[in-house]
């Protein structure tokens, strides 16, 4: 399902593969506007999935580490469907907006949170053939359109009608002000390594050295510590432990969430989950090689550059990578207590941001003598 | 030092307000006396009681820097005194001294002895409430465990509980 | 202006305060009133470790002031004890701390043993006494230490705490059936003699909790940011931990080095302190300063290591015997009163009985630590951010069952 070189048009690939199937009599747009269709249904059934797969992964991953099981349950094997059950209940329950609540910001917070998810969904890159959209400024994009999850929450916290709520909120704004600029300079070490800003053709700057050693991470030793900052600053960009702030459970009952129930609390944690998956997926492309493993190097190797078998490898390696930032996300959730808000601001504007910029520096340095030192 | 040697040293000392001791004794058949076990109490005036904890406290020699326990009690429904009862403990010492005083129902006001004790704080507000004791001079004279509209004095002897309270019945 | 002057709250006024512009307009400035916002940390509240509601007033984070209310959980604990029988009062007294029941009808028995003059106590009595009290005093320090990770956001080592606490708790249960309010330790002795092997699972027990008592210690008590959250903060200077009659870890804490069971001892604790098995633990600024909320933290978990020494030397002294003394059904405690204070987990726990001769007590008043220590709240709390008084509240470790009574 994907086309066989990446086309000079900056369309998907579904619009490529719809394309020559359209009958003669449906016009151009129409299928532009069907190709369109069809991705928004997929990276929704996809962030569906994985949002559904997170949950049942921080229950178990929760369990292990507190020494019991987790769901064991529902659907048999280590309760699987538990994810399901909880999805039908939420459904079920009784949709209220407390009173006093600004009702219009009050339903339309978590669909602004979980539609910035989504939007920044579209530049993941699954495989060299199978995208959604090709943009030349991925990871640009991706940052801007995550920065507005912020105002879904501050319209939570305010609509709520509670005081816990509106400090959840602004302490949300204020920790993802402070941590904006220290994840996007750490970004700047490895778009100066691979020189791109697409995610696509990082993944691809990384193709080589057995699949491992090509990796941003051995291209530019400074891209090790750009990586720490990085994931600092995701942490705090996803709200997950130790910067738990907003939705601190033991201080602010539930934060901007607490007036929160059913469906709409679902989204909230659907944008979470989705927001972690995302930042593993940016720092596994910018980091770690993106669909580049040693299985992807020996296929080059053996000439397939293309068609399915190396498109699926690719989707399940970033996947997998994907998948093993949320699992270390999840870990340090479980670990590590929160940090007070007056110290997230501290280490934020004082320790990381002067400390990416360093990097920065000494990543231009170090570009300018590899690059010195090739020729 | 123990009960005798303090006692004897607060009255060295003209403690002020002090009024005598009462020691435990066994049991006189002869006299119909059914004997009292138990700790030895120093009685004191409860008018003066904020000097004597003063002494009490900034005494070298006794250095009670805890109020370990300010609390009253009412005998009987018929006797005419509650009882103000302290227990003071020395840290430096290790030493615990039990403060009795007598209060008459008819009026049962009392300095109170947070100007020597914060402690007394919440212990006083509670004999307030419990008892309807009076202390003058308490910061916060609020009603610390019951509610704010709570009718009577809970742990007198006479008292009654409410049949209702707020339209939830007591029975 | 000030917000009093202007009567109003929270509303942009103009002010009389103006100036002359260049150009000759008059330019008024705008008074900008904010207010302090009221927060309720209500009765139900994830850390309030129970029913207490906190009035906070906050300038945004920065506490201003608060006003603790309690009573939801009063239970009339001291107007029973004045309606119900001598030994029928013993099942209340483990319902107000009721995470320390056995210290609890520990220290109402000594002092009702201490007005019945001429009560042998059975050796045997004793040492389990002593064994119950300080098991209990373990597992109320793992409630202590595995609640307050969650009030500061570890949420695994409370689980680590409670599985510890089921052991002892399965270990009180087989010695008196209960898990939770035991009424085990009575007027004259125990209830029951323990079952055969009880004491073999205690001394497992120790040996097991002392190697994993020190992985807890390194994952939550030395971990960087929970330092950094409690270091520092909540600070009780002595003189105001003296003033305010704190008693138990919350004095230690502080610096000031008076333990009940050593400096005022009651039962074998004497003899045990003597024999070295066991020391004081004080709190002394390592991370911050004396009195803030890690030495008030560090103070209760070296606590649990010093509890299981003194296990260790009741298991090796310990003697066959009889476990109860010669108490009637229906007892008659002699004429008199007394106050008894014992070395509860949260502080000294003193019991003031007062008896006529008969059956019924006359007075018996429950000094609860938890009540005097909480006092503390209002003078610590204000000034500290809204996290910060998490942490305070959660270094006092109140039980609201102890604080209402």
């Amino acid at each position: 399902m994907q086309s066989t070189e990446p086309t000079q048009s900056s369309g998907n690939a579904i619009l490529t593969l719809l394309e020559p199937l359209a009958p003669e009599w449906v016009p151009g747009w129409l299928v532009g506007l069907t190709a369109i269709g069809v991705s928004v249904g997929i990276v929704t059934g996809m962030i569906a999935l994985i949002a559904m797969f997170s949950v049942w992964l921080e229950r178990k991953v929760s369990a292990h580490i507190q020494c019991r099981y987790g769901p064991m349950y529902p659907g048999g094997w280590h309760g699987w469907a538990v994810v399901l059950a909880d999805g039908l209940k939420l459904i079920m329950k009784e949709d209220m907006v407390p009173k006093g609540a600004d009702r219009v910001l009050f339903v339309l917070a978590p669909a602004l949170v979980l539609a910035s998810i989504f939007g920044a969904m579209a530049a993941f890159p699954f495989a060299p053939g199978f995208y959604f959209a090709r943009m030349d400024l991925g990871i640009f994009m991706i940052l801007a359109i995550t920065s507005t999850t912020t105002i879904g929450v501050v319209m939570a916290g305010w609509a709520s009608n509670s005081k816990w709520s509106l400090f959840g909120a602004m302490r949300e704004a204020a920790q993802v002000v402070a941590y904006e600029i220290p994840l996007g300079i750490s970004l700047m070490v490895p778009l100066m390594t691979l020189g791109t800003f697409s995610l696509l053709e990082a993944s691809e700057a990384q193709a080589g050295g057995f699949g491992i050693f090509r990796w941003a991470i051995f291209q530019n030793p400074v891209c090790i510590p750009a990586f720490i900052i990085f994931w600092i600053a995701a942490l705090a960009e996803t709200k997950r432990a130790p910067f738990d702030l907003p939705e601190a459970e033991s201080e602010l009952v539930a934060g901007f969430m607490t007036e929160y129930s059913g469906i709409r609390w679902s989204f909230f944690f659907m944008e979470e989950y989705a927001a972690m998956f995302l930042m593993s997926v940016v720092a596994a492309v910018f980091f770690f090689g993106g669909f580049e493993s040693p299985a992807t190097w020996i296929l080059r190797a053996n000439g397939v550059e293309g068609g399915i078998v190396f498109g699926l490898v690719c989707a399940v390696t970033i996947v997998l990578k994907a998948f093993f930032g949320v699992f270390l996300m999840m870990w340090l959730r479980w670990t590590l207590p929160r940090v007070r808000i007056d110290q997230v601001m501290t280490m934020g504007y004082k320790y990381l941001t002067p400390l990416a910029l360093l990097l920065v520096l000494l990543a231009g340095v170090w570009q300018t003598v590899a690059v010195a030192i090739e020729n | 030092m123990d009960f005798a040697a303090i006692h004897d040293h607060l009255k060295a000392i003209g403690a002020p307000g002090l009024l005598g001791a009462d020691e435990p004794r066994p049991a006189d058949k002869k006299a119909k006396d059914p004997g009292r076990s138990g700790d030895p109490y120093l009685l004191i005036d409860c008018a003066r009681i904020v000097d004597f904890l003063l002494v009490c406290r900034d005494d070298p020699k006794l250095s009670f820097e805890i109020l370990a326990d300010i609390t009253a009690s009412d005998p009987a429904a018929d006797d005419e005194h509650f009882w103000v009862l302290l227990n003071l403990l020395s840290i430096e010492h290790k030493h615990r001294l039990a403060l009795k005083g007598l209060l008459p129902k008819a009026n049962p006001v009392l300095p109170s002895a947070t100007k020597v004790y914060r402690a007394a704080q919440w212990n006083e507000r509670e004999c307030a409430e419990m008892y309807g004791i009076t202390f003058e001079g308490h910061p916060d004279p609020r009603n610390i465990l019951l509610p704010d509209d709570w009718v009577g004095y809970p742990l007198r002897k006479d008292y009654e509980f409410p049949k209702e309270y707020h339209g939830i019945s007591c029975e | 202006m000030t917000i009093e002057e202007t009567g109003q709250k929270g509303s942009i006024q103009l002010g009389t305060e103006s100036r002359i512009l260049p150009s000759g307009e008059r330019e008024f400035m705008l008074d900008v009133a904010t207010s302090d916002i009221e927060l309720n940390m209500g009765p139900q509240h994830p850390a309030t470790h129970g029913v207490m509601r906190l009035l906070i007033r906050t300038d945004g984070e920065l506490v201003t002031g608060v006003q603790p209310h309690l009573g939801f959980l009063h239970r009339c604990a001291e107007k029973i004890g004045e309606n119900v029988e001598w030994l029928q009062y013993l099942p209340y007294t483990d319902r107000y701390d009721y995470l320390a029941a056995m210290n609890n009808n520990l220290g109402y028995s000594l002092a009702v043993e201490k007005l019945m003059t001429g009560l042998e106590i059975p050796q045997r009595a004793t040492h389990l006494r002593t064994i119950c009290a300080e098991l209990n005093r373990i597992a109320s320090h793992l409630i202590a230490f595995g609640t307050y990770g969650l009030d500061i956001g570890a949420f695994t080592p409370f689980f680590y705490a409670f599985r510890e606490r089921e052991w002892i708790q399965a270990l009180f249960e087989k010695i008196c059936g209960a898990r939770l309010t035991y009424s085990y330790i009575r007027i004259g002795g125990v209830f029951n003699d323990s079952p055969p092997g009880w004491l073999q699972e205690v001394e497992r027990f120790c040996d097991v909790f002392e190697a994993k008592w020190q992985e807890y210690y390194d994952l939550l008590i030395l971990n960087h940011i929970f330092v950094k959250r409690t270091a520092n903060v909540g600070v009780i200077p002595p003189a105001m931990a003296r003033d305010f009659a704190l008693t138990g870890p919350m004095l230690r804490a502080s610096g000031i080095d008076f333990d009940l069971r050593r400096d005022m001892p009651y039962m074998d604790y004497g003899e045990i302190y003597e024999a070295g098995a066991f020391q004081i633990p004080l709190g002394s600024g390592e991370k911050g300063t004396v009195g803030d909320c890690w030495d008030r933290i560090y103070v209760r978990m070296k606590e649990m290591i010093e509890s299981l020494g003194i296990v260790r030397w009741c298991l090796g002294s310990i003697e066959d015997g009889p476990v109860i003394g010669d108490i009637p059904k229906v007892l008659r405690v002699p004429n008199g009163e007394c106050y008894v204070g014992i070395e509860n987990p949260r502080g000294e726990l003193g019991h003031y009985l007062h008896s006529d001769g008969g059956k019924i007590a006359i007075r018996c008043r429950v000094r609860g630590p938890s009540f005097v220590n909480l006092a503390v709240l209002e003078d610590i709390m204000p000034g500290t951010l809204l996290g910060d008084s998490i942490a305070i509240v959660g270094s006092i470790d109140i039980v609201i069952g102890e604080t209402d009574r």
